[in-house]
C-alpha cells in the first residue's frame, strides 16, 4: 500500500515523495519519486501557497501559488493538464473531498473579495462568491456535505456558502455567539484578526478556525456557534495560510497546530496542550496528518519535511535491538582482525 | 519639639507600628489570596472577586467588576470556564462587556447590579426610553447591538444618539455598538496604573521573580484603588506572570 506526500515548495518547485519505510531502521530520509524543478516548462515561478491530491486517486493534483495561476497536473507524465489564472497571488484552494456531483475548486486571491470557483469538468471559471471585505486567506470544503463551502479572510469573518442556492450565503460565525444571519451590514467577526487557517474535523460536525488574534476556536457546523473551547494563546502573526490538521480516530482527537517554530498538539474538545513538538528551525508553515499511517508530516522555512511517529514502546524496543545488534557486529569485525594476525605469524614462520 | 524631628524612642514606636500593620495587611491580603482555592466553580469564584472590588473607592460610580481572566487564575480548566459563563450570559445572569481595544478580554457585570449602574447615569433621559434600554438588558445577552435588533425593540433612531452620549452604547461599525459600563473610564485608568506598577515590581526585582507575600506587601501609589490581591489575580490570568 503506498503512500504518497505531495509539497510544494517556495521556489516554486514540486516534489513527490513515497512515503513507505522499507528499510528497516526508524530513522530514514525518504527518496523523492519525482519532482517538478525549473526545468519543467510549466513549472510555477513564484512560491506554491498550496498542493493536492485529486480526492478519488493520486492520477492528478492541483497547485496554486503567488504567481496568480493554479495549475494542473497529470501525475503519472507530470505534465501540465490546466491552468486557471487570477488577478492575485493565489491565497489557497481546495478540492471537495467527498464531492460526487461536481468537479469545482475553490480558490481564495489575494486583493479580491470574491471566492472563485473553477469546474474541472469544463476548465473554466464557473462563478464568483461575494461577500467578504478584504482578500480571502483560507477556503476550506465540508468533510460531510458537499455543496457547504467555508471562506475566511483577512477581515475576520468566516462564512458558510451553500453554492447551489443564488443566494448563497448561509451564515457568518460570530465569536461572541451572537447574530449569525448573512446580512449585507453584518459585522460579525470570528476572530479579531485575520483567519489563517481553516479545518473541518473528519465527521464534518465541527470547524477548527485559526487567527492571527493567536486563538484557534471551535464552531458546530450545524447551527454555527462558537463551542467556547479555550486553548490558550498560541502565537501566529503568519501573513499568509497555515495548514494545520486533525486526528480524530478512537480515542484521542487531537489537533496539531503550527505555532513559529513548533507544532503545538492540542486536545480539541477539552482545551488542554498535550504536546509540543519542536524540530524546526524556522517557521512551521504546514501539517498534514496520515490518517493510515498515523504519522505527521510538517514543512517549514528551514527547507526541511520532517516526519513525527507517535513514540510508541514497540518503537523504542526496535531501536534498542538495532543499537545492540550494531555493537555486536563492531565486535566481531576486532576479533576477526586478531585473528588474521594470528594466522599471518603462523604462515610466515611455515614459508620461513 | 523642634522642627517637627521626632525623638528617637517615638520614631521607633513609630515604625514598629508601621511594621506591625504591614504585617497584618499581608497577612490579611495572603489569606485572601488563599482562600480564593477554595473556591471550587465559576459562581463562588465570581462571588470571591466581586468581594475584593472595593466600590466605595470609586465613589459608589461603578458597579462590581471582574475580568474574565481573572476567573482563569482561581480555576483548573479554562473550557469549563467559557462554557459555563456562556451559559449564565444566555440565562442573563451575568454581562459581559468588551474591555478596550484588545481582543478577548471581557469585564463581567452581574445584570442586575448593572441595571442599578445604568439608571443612576440615565436621568437625564426620557422614562420611556429608561424603560426600553433595561428591557433590551434583560432580553438581549448579547455583547453588541445591531441596527435590526433596534429596529426590532422598537427603539427610534434618534434615540440612539442619546445613548451612546450617556456611556450605555459606544460605536462599534456603521449600524453596529458595543453595550458599555458607563463611567468606566476610572476603572480602566486605576486598572491600567496597577497593572503598570506590580508588573514593573516584579520586572525590575533580581531574576526577575518576587516572592508572593512581598508582592502584596507592597503600598500602592493612589492611583491604584484596586488591592494587590485584585490586581495578582489578573496578571496570572492573563498569563502576564507565572504563579
Amino acid at each position: 500500500m503506498f503512500s504518497s506526500l505531495l509539497s510544494g515548495g517556495g521556489d516554486g518547485t514540486i516534489a513527490i515523495h513515497d512515503v513507505h519505510n522499507t528499510s528497516g531502521t526508524p530513522q530514514f530520509t525518504y527518496p523523492s519519486v519525482s519532482k517538478i524543478g525549473h526545468g519543467n516548462r510549466n513549472c510555477h515561478k513564484y512560491a506554491v501557497t498550496t498542493v493536492q491530491w485529486y480526492p478519488v486517486d493520486t492520477g492528478l493534483f492541483l497547485s496554486s501559488s503567488v504567481d496568480k495561476s493554479l495549475r494542473v497536473w497529470d501525475a503519472n507524465s507530470l505534465a501540465a493538464a490546466g491552468r486557471f489564472e487570477f488577478g492575485g497571488s493565489v491565497y489557497s484552494h481546495h478540492m471537495c473531498p467527498v464531492a460526487t456531483s461536481h468537479c469545482l475548486v475553490a480558490v481564495g486571491v489575494a486583493e479580491s473579495k470574491q471566492v472563485h470557483l473553477v469546474d474541472l469538468k469544463s476548465g473554466s471559471k464557473a462563478h464568483t462568491l461575494l461577500g467578504h471585505r478584504k482578500s480571502i486567506m483560507a477556503v476550506q470544503w465540508s468533510s460531510r456535505d458537499e455543496f457547504l463551502l467555508a471562506t475566511a479572510g483577512k477581515d475576520g469573518i468566516i462564512r458558510f456558502w451553500d453554492i447551489r442556492s443564488a443566494k448563497s450565503c448561509l451564515m457568518l460565525l460570530d465569536q461572541h455567539n451572537g447574530d449569525t444571519t448573512a446580512g449585507p451590514h453584518s459585522v460579525s467577526t470570528a476572530h479579531s484578526g485575520s483567519v489563517n487557517g481553516l479545518c473541518f474535523l473528519p465527521d464534518g460536525l465541527h470547524l477548527l478556525s485559526f487567527g492571527t488574534d493567536s486563538e484557534l476556536r471551535l464552531w458546530d457546523t450545524q447551527t454555527g456557534r462558537n463551542r467556547l473551547v479555550n486553548y490558550g494563546r498560541i502565537f501566529n502573526k503568519k501573513q499568509n495560510n497555515i495548514k494545520f490538521s486533525v486526528s480524530d480516530e478512537g480515542l484521542a482527537s487531537v489537533a496539531f497546530v503550527p505555532s513559529d517554530g513548533n507544532i503545538e498538539v492540542y486536545d480539541i474538545f477539552n482545551g488542554s496542550r498535550v504536546g509540543i513538538l519542536r524540530g524546526h528551525y524556522n517557521q512551521v508553515n504546514c501539517c498534514t496528518f496520515d490518517v493510515q499511517l498515523h504519522e505527521l508530516y510538517s514543512g517549514a522555512n528551514d527547507r526541511n519535511i520532517l516526519i513525527w511517529v507517535p513514540d510508541s514502546e514497540t518503537v523504542r524496543g526496535y531501536e534498542e535491538f538495532l543499537n545492540s545488534s550494531r555493537q555486536g557486529v563492531g565486535q566481531r569485525r576486532t576479533n576477526f582482525t586478531s585473528r588474521i594476525g594470528g594466522m599471518a605469524d603462523a604462515w610466515s614462520s611455515d614459508e620461513d | 519639639m523642634m522642627n517637627g524631628k521626632r525623638p528617637n524612642s517615638d520614631r521607633r514606636a513609630f515604625q514598629k507600628r508601621l511594621r506591625v500593620d504591614a504585617k497584618e495587611m499581608t497577612a490579611s491580603a495572603t489569606a485572601d489570596f488563599e482562600s480564593s482555592r477554595l473556591c471550587t466553580d465559576v459562581s463562588s469564584a465570581l462571588e470571591y472577586l466581586k468581594n475584593l472590588f472595593n466600590c466605595e473607592k470609586f465613589d459608589g460610580c461603578l458597579p462590581p467588576i471582574v475580568l474574565k481572566h481573572q476567573l482563569y487564575s482561581i480555576l483548573p480548566s479554562r473550557t469549563a470556564v467559557d462554557k459555563k459563563l456562556g451559559e449564565m450570559r444566555e440565562n442573563c445572569q451575568i454581562r459581559l462587556f468588551k474591555f478596550g481595544s484588545e481582543a478577548n478580554v471581557f469585564m463581567i457585570v452581574t445584570t442586575s447590579d448593572y441595571k442599578t449602574h445604568v439608571l443612576k447615569h440615565c436621568r437625564e433621559l426620557s422614562p420611556v426610553l429608561i424603560e426600553r434600554t433595561l428591557s433590551l438588558i434583560s432580553t438581549c445577552p448579547d455583547i453588541y447591538v445591531s441596527k435590526q435588533r433596534f429596529a426590532d425593540l422598537q427603539f427610534d433612531e434618534k434615540e440612539i444618539p442619546e445613548l451612546v452620549k450617556v456611556g450605555v452604547l459606544t460605536i462599534r461599525d456603521v449600524g453596529s455598538w458595543w453595550l458599555a459600563v458607563p463611567g468606566a473610564g476610572l476603572f480602566v485608568k486605576s486598572f491600567l496604573a496597577g497593572r503598570k506598577y506590580l508588573l514593573s515590581a516584579i520586572k525590575k526585582s533580581k531574576m526577575q521573580q518576587v516572592l508572593q507575600q512581598d508582592l502584596l506587601q507592597r503600598p500602592l501609589p493612589k492611583a491604584v484603588k484596586l488591592g494587590s490581591v485584585y490586581h495578582l489575580h489578573d496578571l496570572i490570568g492573563a498569563d502576564l506572570v507565572e504563579g
